[in-house]
């Protein structure tokens, strides 16, 4: 048995997927090796009794249509899988719940429609809105050309990008500020920053203007038969084309031979021979224990030192015994804040003070995706700082999620109204405890690193290469420039593809 | 697009642009050259509730009745295990036995309280079966100091606070009593905040398990039990079946059902329980495949495809895929056997089965996915495991 391999990718996760397509489509033998039994890592699906849920998936931005084509529909073009996989569209941006003020705000997709609704919402709005998805499309186009070349000097950004290279470096805030935004439509409008992981005062305005005006304006897809189908058919797709996909196969160390990387040993003491390798995983785990301390530049050492652990999950997985409309619930999802201020919203978080969550109803876009008279709803939560870790014991495990369960559940139903526990026909808890064995990354984060201050988007993107510390290891993912999300991952991981492909030109040459 | 008026930003903003490449590495450079912490409390917990295995050794053998053992299982230092996974009541551990060539792994539900497990120890209770290979290597090959290898606690045969009713009516089986005696433990223990009712039938006095532990347990006030014979008249039990008026004088309001034991059990108390016209939600089986019938009595030819080696072998329409897979010395990932868990997910490349699965996703059943735990032949079959 031949056991070396032109590429080796770890971790079968929605980018070692994409990456180890990419390189067999390119003739390339492929090796993935994955832990769990099924690929997708925490973009997965699992069973309880009639309901099927989807672990993690809420939305995927940057889809869009045949007509409207965003940058994951080009890829999944390239990819041959286009017509594979089936999708439907979210019918609304988002419905949000401020409890402590008892307010709620339902915007719509399409950038004229929801600075429509916005100015309903907040009269005079309507101008700083402009501005900011003008503002928002220049920044777009500027992160695009700075994808497609690295070494654009400043005055050609500055001729072309002026305003972007203003707000380059800012917080979301201080944009919001500049903008005159109003308050409160400056709240409405930072909803989905918990999607990112990261508060209004430390994200980056460049990374938050860029999804949202994806996701107004390119809408936002779930696939009809879950993201389990995505996976299995990637998979399927990788093996056709003459990969390996070995599961339940957990990688522990990385190999070098001659100070350079040749291959990977399996916690069963196996070994596999590559010259280049794709990581799907965290780089705390990479350069902490994987890597041989001896390979580990310094460099590796003290970025990852420098970086903040990001958000931690939470979700709640109910099948209900009754029908959406019977219970009330009517939208797909319902962000639960206690407060919009993402500041202070992100601060409660950090104590696990306050039970806020984003509820999804499936359902409600794809009506046959569980029993007739039933509902699948999620809520998701997410923790951060040492909130959960400090509380946790293998003892007190159970009941912790039950209790953290259980208040949010509470506080989802006072803050709508809508009664969900009497209908309880299936539960599923999953904490940090369940993201950590899953997905194998520190604490159970599940949104990669924090984006904040110096470790925002921009400087992540222009220090890529850079901070490629070992020659021929490609990180891909969530710990990846742009963090996480459906998107952003499949996305990473053709890049990485890509990079990979250039390595090894580069060692013909 | 120069027309965008953003007020207060101009030079300062650029040059911060400008410099971002260089501040960042300068946050990189100032940061101190320690170790990277790889070591975190909710990854140490994760490792702790899931292990990938745990090396056990059987420590003492109980005689429950003439067909009925219970293990006492201890880790296996030696094999590097130090301790023992904590676990739900109503959870079951995937016990690997090798006999010859053949790896075989059986689910049994833990019977003792999960306090147990935070002293290190579980206890595994074996109904000895007339033509079960892995029972009966427990009845004769299995002795105090014998050692294998267990999974993970795992399963959803649990009481779930946030889900159930505070009123439970257990309803066992035979060996079926294990879930329960579990959960009656950790009731006693504080663990666990419902009312329990076990209604246990069993033929004759002698196939009740844990009568004496059962005993104890019922003089707490949360807890109560009660014997139904089915084969043997006494004036000290009830005689028959569990009927509604066997049910009957323990109903609350609110009531949810945990059944548990033989095909023949959950046929009659299925039919019993219409009767009280119950939504799902209130009614919780843990099933036991093997029980089912469905079985064409021939052989078929299977080929087995794996990673690294394909293999030809029979299956009876009798048995599962996997059951033939394990017997022919074939290694497959596995663990609930009743089509749940999911590990042993397989291609199904050609040919058909029967299958009570109802646990697949929908699109691994739209691209012939199968669990050949829970699937029969009924024709020629060629199987990619996931191994």
């Amino acid at each position: 048995m031949d056991n070396s391999y032109d590429a080796i990718v770890i971790g079968a996760g929605n980018a070692g997927l994409i990456s180890a397509l990419k390189l067999v489509k390119e003739n390339k033998k492929v090796l993935i090796l994955e832990s769990n039994n099924v690929p997708g890592g925490m973009a997965t699906s699992f069973i309880r009794g009639r309901f099927e849920f989807e672990a993690s998936l809420q939305a995927i931005s940057g889809y869009g249509s045949s007509e409207k084509p965003g940058p994951l529909y080009k890829l999944f073009e390239k990819l041959d899988i286009v017509d594979k996989i089936k999708f439907i569209n979210l019918t609304e941006a988002f419905h949000v719940y401020c409890k402590e003020k008892k307010e709620d705000y339902v915007m719509p997709f399409g950038i004229q429609e929801f600075i429509n609704k916005m100015n309903e919402y907040v009269p005079n709005s309507e101008k700083a809105m402009k501005k900011f998805f003008i503002l928002a499309e220049e920044v777009q186009k500027a992160l695009l050309f700075l994808e497609n070349d690295k070494n654009v000097n400043s005055q050609t950004l500055l001729e072309h990008f002026p305003n972007f290279i203003k707000v380059a470096a800012l917080s979301t805030d201080k944009v919001f500020k500049a903008l005159k935004m109003p308050k409160k439509a400056a709240e409405i409008l930072s909803t989905y920053w918990v999607y990112l992981g990261s508060p209004t005062s430390t994200l980056s305005f460049v990374h938050f203007a860029s999804m949202l005006l994806s996701y107004i304006y390119l809408g936002a897809v779930v696939p009809e038969k879950r993201s389990h189908e995505i996976n299995t058919i990637l998979a399927e797709e990788i093996t056709k084309n003459g990969g390996v996909i070995k599961y339940l196969s957990t990688v522990q160390e990385i190999l070098f031979e001659e100070g350079k990387v040749s291959g990977v040993r399996l916690s069963d003491g196996k070994d596999f021979k590559s010259k280049h390798i794709l990581f799907n995983g965290s780089p705390t785990f990479l350069y902490g224990k994987m890597i041989p301390k001896e390979h580990v530049p310094k460099e590796a050492l003290k970025l990852t030192n420098s970086r903040v652990l990001g958000a931690r999950g939470f979700s709640i997985y109910l099948g209900l015994n009754q029908s959406p409309e019977d219970i009330g619930l009517t939208d797909y999802n319902y962000f639960i804040y206690h407060s919009l201020d993402s500041n202070s919203e992100f601060e409660n978080r950090s104590a696990l003070k306050n039970n806020s969550c984003v509820a999804t109803v499936l359902n409600n876009i794809n009506p046959h995706c569980s029993p007739a008279g039933t509902t699948l709803i999620t809520l998701t939560s997410t923790f951060f700082g040492d909130a959960f870790d400090s509380k946790v014991t293998e003892e007190n495990y159970f009941e912790l999620k039950n209790q953290i369960a259980e208040n949010m559940i509470n506080n989802f139903e006072e803050t709508t109204g809508i009664n969900i526990k009497s209908y309880i026909e299936e539960i599923e808890i999953a904490s940090p405890v369940t993201f950590a064995r899953y997905g194998g990354h520190p604490e159970g984060i599940i949104y990669g690193y924090k984006l904040t201050g110096l470790d925002n988007l921009l400087p992540r993107t222009l220090n890529k290469e850079k901070e490629n510390f070992i020659p021929n290891i490609r990180i891909c993912g969530g710990f990846d420039a742009w963090g996480n999300g459906f998107s952003n991952t499949y996305l990473s991981g053709y890049r990485a593809a890509k990079q990979t492909l250039l390595d090894m030109k580069g060692e013909e040459e | 697009m120069n027309d965008l008026k953003l007020d207060g930003l101009g030079k300062k903003e650029r040059l911060k642009f400008k410099n971002l490449s260089k501040d960042r590495e300068k946050v990189m450079a100032s940061t101190p050259l320690d170790n990277i912490k790889v070591d975190y409390n909710t990854n140490e917990i994760a490792r702790s509730l899931h292990p990938k295995l745990q090396y056990v050794k059987v420590i003492d053998i109980i005689n429950e009745s003439s067909d009925v053992k219970t293990f006492l299982l201890a880790p296996n230092e030696e094999k590097g295990t130090k301790k023992l996974a904590y676990f739900k009541a109503g959870q079951y551990i995937s016990v690997r036995i090798r006999i010859g060539k053949c790896l075989y792994k059986r689910p049994y539900t833990l019977s003792c309280s999960p306090k147990l497990a935070l002293n290190n120890r579980y206890t595994i209770t074996i109904k000895r079966k007339e033509e079960g290979v892995v029972s009966n290597h427990f009845f004769n090959n299995i002795t105090v100091g014998s050692s294998f290898v267990v999974s993970a606690p795992s399963g959803t045969f649990c009481y779930e606070r946030i889900r159930d009713a505070k009123n439970v009516i257990a309803i066992a089986g035979g060996s079926g009593i294990t879930p329960f005696i579990s959960m009656a433990e950790a009731i006693n223990d504080q663990l666990l905040n419902f009312n329990l009712t076990i209604l246990y039938g069993a033929k004759t006095r002698k196939d009740i398990i844990f009568k004496e532990k059962l005993d104890k347990l019922s003089s707490h006030e949360k807890i109560k039990v009660k014997y139904i014979l089915s084969e043997e008249e006494s004036d000290k039990y009830e005689t028959g079946f569990i009927e509604k008026e066997t049910i009957d004088p323990y109903l609350v309001e609110e009531n949810s059902f945990f059944v548990c034991g033989p095909m023949e059990l959950y046929k009659h108390i299925n039919e019993v329980l219409k009767e009280y016209n119950l939504a799902k939600k209130f009614i919780r089986t843990d099933l036991f495949f093997s029980e089912i019938e469905v079985r064409r009595e021939e052989n078929f030819n299977v080929k087995v495809i794996t990673k690294d080696k394909e293999f030809n072998i029979t299956c009876n329409g009798k048995e599962t895929l996997l059951s033939a897979i394990e017997k022919n010395g074939i290694l497959a990932p596995s663990s609930c056997h009743v089509g749940v868990c999911g590990l042993c997910r397989s291609k199904l490349i050609s040919g058909k089965i029967k299958t009570f699965d109802s646990d697949l996703r929908v699109s691994d059943k739209n691209l012939n996915y199968i669990h050949p735990c829970s699937s029969f032949p009924e024709s020629d079959i060629v199987i990619k495991l996931p191994n």
